[in-house]
């Protein structure tokens, strides 16, 4: 679906060119072609800002204009940040919890998915609300209580005691997103794999997983960016700075050395780069992700 | 075979299918969301081994004794009026224009939506070293251009911090508001528009009486979507002003968090947390009604 939708715009965009080029220049598209474009460089501005920033000591911040390019590099800007800002381990932590996080939820997410979309209970549509009531409610009004349980369950300051919450916060689009993947499969492809003796779990791995391939690398690229720019649940539940992810440890060095412009600005490069980095490979399945649950759900 | 027996109805293999996902929501986001309904009623500051029941003590002082209470309502209403006016407008002005046939749109798309995929927490960092009153972009570029009387301390003025906080979320979310309505275009139906201007419609006419109305359910998604993402706003507030100066851009979500796990009052920081959370299944429960008629509907 997703995958179609995508081959689709492709073969748009190939024929937008040929059109391009056979018919004569109307003057309200250039004029709308110049205003997108403004648009697209103001907001391009903030991040070649802070990257040109980065770039440049403390002296030359200071006296060259915001968008002068750097003179030479200056290098010492990210390995100081690096150093100051406990970079070692607040990477460490976020990669570790994101590796564990993501591909775990997109698995219990998919077998849930699979069991309400292809196995009759009876309260099938009961639980599907239950399951998507979740994506609609903020954890932002249950940090407290989150905190609570975490912590009476001897887990604050430990992966596990945020995986748990980043996990049950993830579930809900997911399935959302897969159940309606898993639904269009009909019926009965199921049900003569089940008579030739298949189990569930082997339909489910062997049928229902590879044809969702497209879907869940949708999700699983954008549940990678959620995960490492989460902010607000791991404030509550990690206090030990030794435990801290990027963002928390960002936070930080923002309070500690906000008149060291450079090494900031540097620090905030490092933190946003490998989402960058991810998001410019992956883009079309960033877009194919969002809009089949939201527009066609 | 003992194994196979034990999961040999479709009904129990579906159960263990379902288990894991079901019992980590159960107790990480569904417990919690009964727990704040619970600590609202009670009197505990996160440490004592016994919470005490209040009864409705927290509403009382929340309702009527918290002044900060009511600037967070104030700010919270002002927040989501401008979420749901200024993203989707700029939103579907913007994917109105991708929709044409238009050089290197697929670069022009992908630039208004990289902020969508910065940590909030960074935008916020670095929203905050722009606005500073003294290196800052803003300032640079006021006084480059003779301006710089207009300069502002964009976020230590109580009078505008909130709207300056507010430019950066614009900037942040108004690619993802984009992103659904270049969807919802997607399925306004190609032959009716050809049709429109067959028969002598002007441009302005075609997206009055053809493109708006075949939006119509996109034009729904996208604001409750923002209505519900602005309740939720915290990180980029935590991260620019803390609230701050003087309690100006306090919301919701933040002084339910201050109070819980800043001062300890978790009775009262669980009654506010409540009262967000009616606000906002005020607004999702219609929606999810509404989204469920119109599938059943489509099927």
């Amino acid at each position: 679906m997703t995958l179609a939708a995508s081959q689709d715009t492709i073969s748009q965009v190939t024929t937008d060119q040929n059109e391009l080029i056979r018919k004569p220049r109307d003057p309200v598209l250039i004029g709308l072609w110049i205003s997108l474009f403004i648009v697209a460089v103001i907001w391009l501005a903030p991040v070649v800002f802070i990257t040109f920033t980065a770039m440049k000591s403390d002296g030359e911040i200071l006296t060259s204009a915001a968008f002068a390019l750097p003179s030479t590099i200056e290098w010492a800007n990210f390995t100081k940040a690096w150093a100051k800002g406990n970079f070692n381990e607040t990477f460490f932590n976020s990669t570790f919890i994101t590796v564990i996080k993501v591909p775990l939820g997109l698995a219990i997410s998919a077998m849930a998915a699979y069991a309400l979309a292809q196995i009759r209970f009876g309260w099938n549509k009961a639980l599907l609300v239950f399951v998507l009531f979740g994506a609609m409610i903020p954890f932002q009004v249950m940090l407290a209580p989150l905190f609570t349980l975490v912590n009476s369950l001897d887990l604050i300051d430990t992966y596990p005691g945020v995986i748990l919450p980043y996990l049950a916060f993830g579930v809900p689009y997911q399935v959302f997103i897969l159940h309606g993947f898993f639904r269009a499969v009909p019926k009965e492809l199921t049900e003569a794999a089940l008579i030739d003796g298949a189990t569930h779990f082997t339909i489910f791995r062997r049928i229902f997983l590879p044809v969702s391939l497209p879907v869940l690398a949708a999700l699983l690229i954008l549940d990678f960016v959620a995960t490492w720019n989460e902010f607000a649940m791991a404030l509550v539940l990690l206090q030990d700075k030794h435990m801290w992810t990027l963002p928390l440890g960002l936070m930080s060095f923002q309070g500690q050395f906000s008149n060291k412009y450079g090494e900031l600005n540097a620090a905030i490069v490092m933190t946003v780069l490998p989402a960058t980095i991810v998001y410019l490979i992956f883009q079309r399945y960033f877009v194919s992700g969002l809009t089949s649950g939201a527009v066609k759900g | 075979m003992s194994q196979m027996s034990l999961f040999k109805s479709a009904r129990s293999q579906g159960i263990v299918l379902l288990a894991p996902a079901i019992g980590i929501y159960s107790l990480f986001a569904i417990w919690p969301l009964i727990d704040v309904a619970i600590l609202s009623f009670q009197d505990w500051n996160g440490i004592k081994p016994h919470r005490e029941w209040v009864g409705l003590e927290n509403y009382k002082h929340i309702l009527f004794n918290d002044p900060v209470f009511w600037v967070s309502v104030k700010n919270t209403v002002i927040w989501t009026i401008l979420s749901v006016i200024f993203p989707p407008v700029l939103g579907l002005m913007l994917a109105l224009g991708l929709n044409q046939k238009l050089f290197g749109r697929a670069s022009l798309r992908a630039i208004y939506y990289l902020p969508v995929i910065i940590a909030p927490i960074a935008v916020a960092t670095m929203w905050r070293w722009m606005y500073d009153p003294f290196f800052g972009l803003f300032t640079q570029m006021l006084a480059s251009l003779g301006l710089g009387s207009l300069t502002q301390d964009w976020l230590g003025d109580k009078d505008i911090a909130l709207y300056s906080i507010f430019v950066a979320y614009i900037w942040q979310t108004v690619g993802f508001s984009m992103v659904l309505f270049l969807a919802g275009l997607q399925g306004v139906d190609r032959s009716l528009i050809d049709a429109a201007r067959i028969d002598g419609a002007n441009r302005r006419e075609v997206f009055k009486y053809v493109t708006l109305p075949a939006l119509r359910p996109t034009i729904t998604i996208v604001l409750v979507l923002s209505t519900i993402s602005s309740l939720k706003a915290f990180d980029i507030v935590y991260g620019m002003t803390g609230g701050g100066p003087a309690q100006s851009t306090q919301m919701l979500a933040l002084w339910a968090f201050t109070q819980s796990m800043g001062i300890f009052d978790f009775g009262r920081g669980s009654a506010v947390s409540v009262v967000l959370l009616v606000i906002t299944l005020a607004i999702v429960v219609p929606y999810m009604r509404w989204s469920q008629a119109r599938e059943e509907a489509s099927r």
